[in-house]
């Protein structure tokens, strides 16, 4: 019988469904993909059809929700704001839309490979964050003390560091709806963008090729 | 008698930066703060509390713990302009940190006999230049509190902090429905946990000062502190108290609290109606006509007492910026953050104090063993029970004098604080706790009246609110 095209989207989205629920109801290491088949009522294999491992899955939700923080991040946009504000605003966008998973979030964001391997890590993960760091590049280049040149590999490198420093402490942050972590993200951010003024990262990154 | 600080700043000479004068210091310092993030953790606020307060703390407190008991004109001439610099580097200090730090700083700023008149002028300022939260900031927290963005859920919402202090800044913005102009306090994320954090530091960089016998008495003011401070940092205890005290005054009384629109508080964020007035500081400068001082010395005390006696409310925090002097000749009165509500112990107590101060020497001392709870021994202290009577002498002074009292004599408000000096130096300071609370409240009272100049009839309107007292609002 052939699978129509809506067939697939309609499977896919039980898939999605049934993966948000029991990640959150058991964590990344304790669902399975035997689990979340069952959840969704087709067999395991099928499972395999659409995403080719657990670690797709989650990836694949917590990228939908970093793209709605994308477009909710844009319609609030004012026009008054520095580097470090709009940093802010795209980053705690995408912790409140990431907000209902922080359960496996969490634990995803764990498995992920650390700084010195990072440029692999973004070829790998999935297209919305790769957006987000694109449109995190675009405000630096814009935005930033540089004039108009885009950040360097390293200058990402430590955006991403930050990031991940950041959402590790949100993850394990019980301050009421997580304020703790925007104070730290405020900071850290600050501090992110004073580093790019400084006068001897300019000189010697200025070389650098970018990848990005 | 010390210059005032505009005659310091004159004399200052320029410094390695090329500033010519100490407000180009104070702008520019403020400028940097805007950039400067809170810190987060106690290690931070630690590094930072610790850099500069070993600086300032060494040579400044420590010179004026040594100095507090001489008399003002044998204070060397020379040591202003240091007061004048530590006190710029404090500033600096206590905004950044923001918390507990800045609050003390605010609390030191209202005894101006007590601190140097220079350090108490620049901790003035902090009342309304702390650097603010960026919109984006303040955005995020507003939505976690009330649901939505302020600008959906207000009109006109002004993204620049019209006023900011320790615990919060405020926004002005207007009601959808009505179109009330209001004022937004919204507080600091991580604000309470700070507080607490800072008053560990600074117990922890003081301690080694010790400062003998007296560390005791310290300590519990630390103590203190830290509980009016955790108060202070409950918004929605706040809105409740602003509505007790809204019900206690009527049109004629001329003094005016705030309308609180709960639907837009939490226990961080604060609406209320926006009230239009000078700060005290701004009120001097238009040189006011004595009738003008006069009047409103009388609309403080009469506010003072209303809660008091008619809504059993003590505001223990009566500094400066907590007051507007209206364009119409109103007062406003707002900041009910530092508000102890009376139990009937303490009102069973407080009557008795009055009874006392208006009976005989031995009713008095009656009453000053009851409320500083002596021991046998300590009631046979004559030296320490006599100080405590001539304390009671000095907060009964204005009530018991017929006619206008004029709080601008500073020989009056001198003799309070030696008064009040010589009982910490001596650690008398066992009390009841509500005494804590009344302290802050005489003190604070007289330390804007005497800023103020202004000549009130306290024991008028002691009779008059006595008399009229009505049934506690809450």
């Amino acid at each position: 019988m052939r699978v129509t095209e809506q067939t697939k989207l309609r499977t896919r989205e039980r898939i999605l469904d049934a993966a948000r629920k029991l990640l959150d109801d058991k964590g990344f290491e304790r669902a399975t993909t035997r689990d979340i088949a069952i959840e969704a009522g087709i067999a395991t294999g099928t499972l395999f059809n659409y995403f080719p491992s657990k670690e797709a899955l989650a990836l694949t939700i917590l990228g939908e929700a970093v793209e709605q923080a994308e477009s909710e991040f844009q319609a609030r946009r004012w026009g008054g704001e520095s580097l470090a504000e709009l940093l802010f605003a795209l980053t705690a966008s995408v912790l409140r839309c990431l907000g209902p998973y922080r359960r496996f979030a969490c634990q995803v964001i764990e498995t992920q490979p650390g700084p010195s391997s990072m440029p692999t890590a973004l070829q790998a993960s999935d297209e919305a964050l790769r957006n987000y760091l694109e449109h995190v590049t675009e405000l630096i280049t814009h935005h930033g003390p540089t004039g108009g040149q885009p950040p360097t590999v390293i200058t990402l490198h430590l955006y991403w560091t930050l990031l991940l420093g950041v959402l590790s402490y949100w993850a394990q942050d019980r301050s009421p709806h997580q304020e703790d972590t925007l104070v730290l993200l405020d900071q850290s951010l600050r501090m992110f963008v004073h580093s790019l003024s400084e006068p001897h990262h300019r000189t010697e990154l200025s070389d650098e090729p970018d990848h990005l | 008698m010390n210059p005032t600080i505009s005659e310091l700043i004159k004399a200052l000479p320029e410094d390695e930066a090329g500033h010519t004068t100490a407000d180009d210091q104070l702008r520019d310092l403020l400028a940097k703060l805007a950039d400067k993030p809170v810190p987060i953790g106690r290690l931070t606020r630690l590094w930072t509390f610790g850099t500069l307060q070993a600086k300032l703390a060494a040579a400044y407190l420590a010179w004026w713990l040594r100095t507090f008991h001489s008399t003002p004109d044998a204070k060397q001439q020379a040591l202003n302009e240091t007061h004048l610099k530590s006190a710029i580097a404090l500033l600096g200090s206590m905004s950044y940190l923001r918390g507990a730090i800045m609050k003390v700083g605010q609390l030191l700023a209202n005894y101006p006999e007590v601190v140097p008149q220079e350090f108490a002028e620049v901790l003035g300022r902090l009342h309304f230049q702390a650097p603010p939260m960026h919109f984006s900031l303040l955005r995020e927290f507003v939505r976690n509190e009330l649901g939505d963005d302020p600008e959906n859920i207000f009109d006109d919402f002004e993204p620049e902090a019209f006023a900011a202090a320790s615990l919060g800044q405020v926004h002005r913005a207007r009601l959808k429905q009505s179109g009330q102009c209001v004022a937004i306090k919204i507080q600091y994320p991580n604000i309470a946990r700070t507080i607490r954090d800072d008053l560990r530091n600074m117990k922890a960089i003081i301690a080694p000062m010790r400062l003998g016998s007296d560390w005791d008495n310290i300590e519990l003011q630390f103590d203190d502190i830290r509980r009016m401070l955790d108060l202070e940092t409950d918004y929605e205890q706040e809105a409740e108290h602003l509505r007790i005290a809204r019900l206690a005054f009527t049109a004629a009384d001329e003094v005016v609290v705030p309308k609180v629109f709960p639907e837009f508080c939490t226990k961080r964020i604060l609406t209320m109606e926006y009230l239009q007035g000078r700060h005290l500081n701004e009120f001097l400068q238009t040189n006011p006509a004595q009738e003008l001082r006069d009047q409103h010395g009388r609309q403080i005390v009469l506010a003072m007492f209303r809660l008091s006696y008619g809504s059993h409310l003590l505001y223990a925090d009566p500094h400066p910026g907590n007051f507007f002097f209206m364009e119409d000749g109103r007062l406003g009165l707002i900041d009910f953050g530092c508000c102890h509500r009376y139990t009937d112990a303490d009102l069973d107590y407080v009557t008795a104090m009055e009874q006392a101060i208006y009976g005989s020497r031995d009713d008095l001392r009656l009453a000053v063993i009851r409320a500083t709870d002596m021991t046998t021994k300590q009631q046979a202290d004559e030296p320490r029970v006599q100080l405590l009577e001539r304390w009671c002498d000095w907060v009964s002074e204005p009530l018991l004098h017929d006619g206008s009292f004029d709080f601008g004599d500073p020989a009056y408000f001198r003799r309070g604080v030696e008064l009040y000096g010589e009982a910490l130096k001596r650690r008398y300071v066992r009390s009841l706790p509500v005494n804590t609370w009344l302290t802050k409240n005489f003190f604070g009272l007289r330390a804007i009246l005497s800023q103020l100049k202004a000549r009130v009839d306290l024991k008028a309107l002691t009779a008059q609110e006595t008399t009229v007292a009505r049934p506690t609002a809450g």
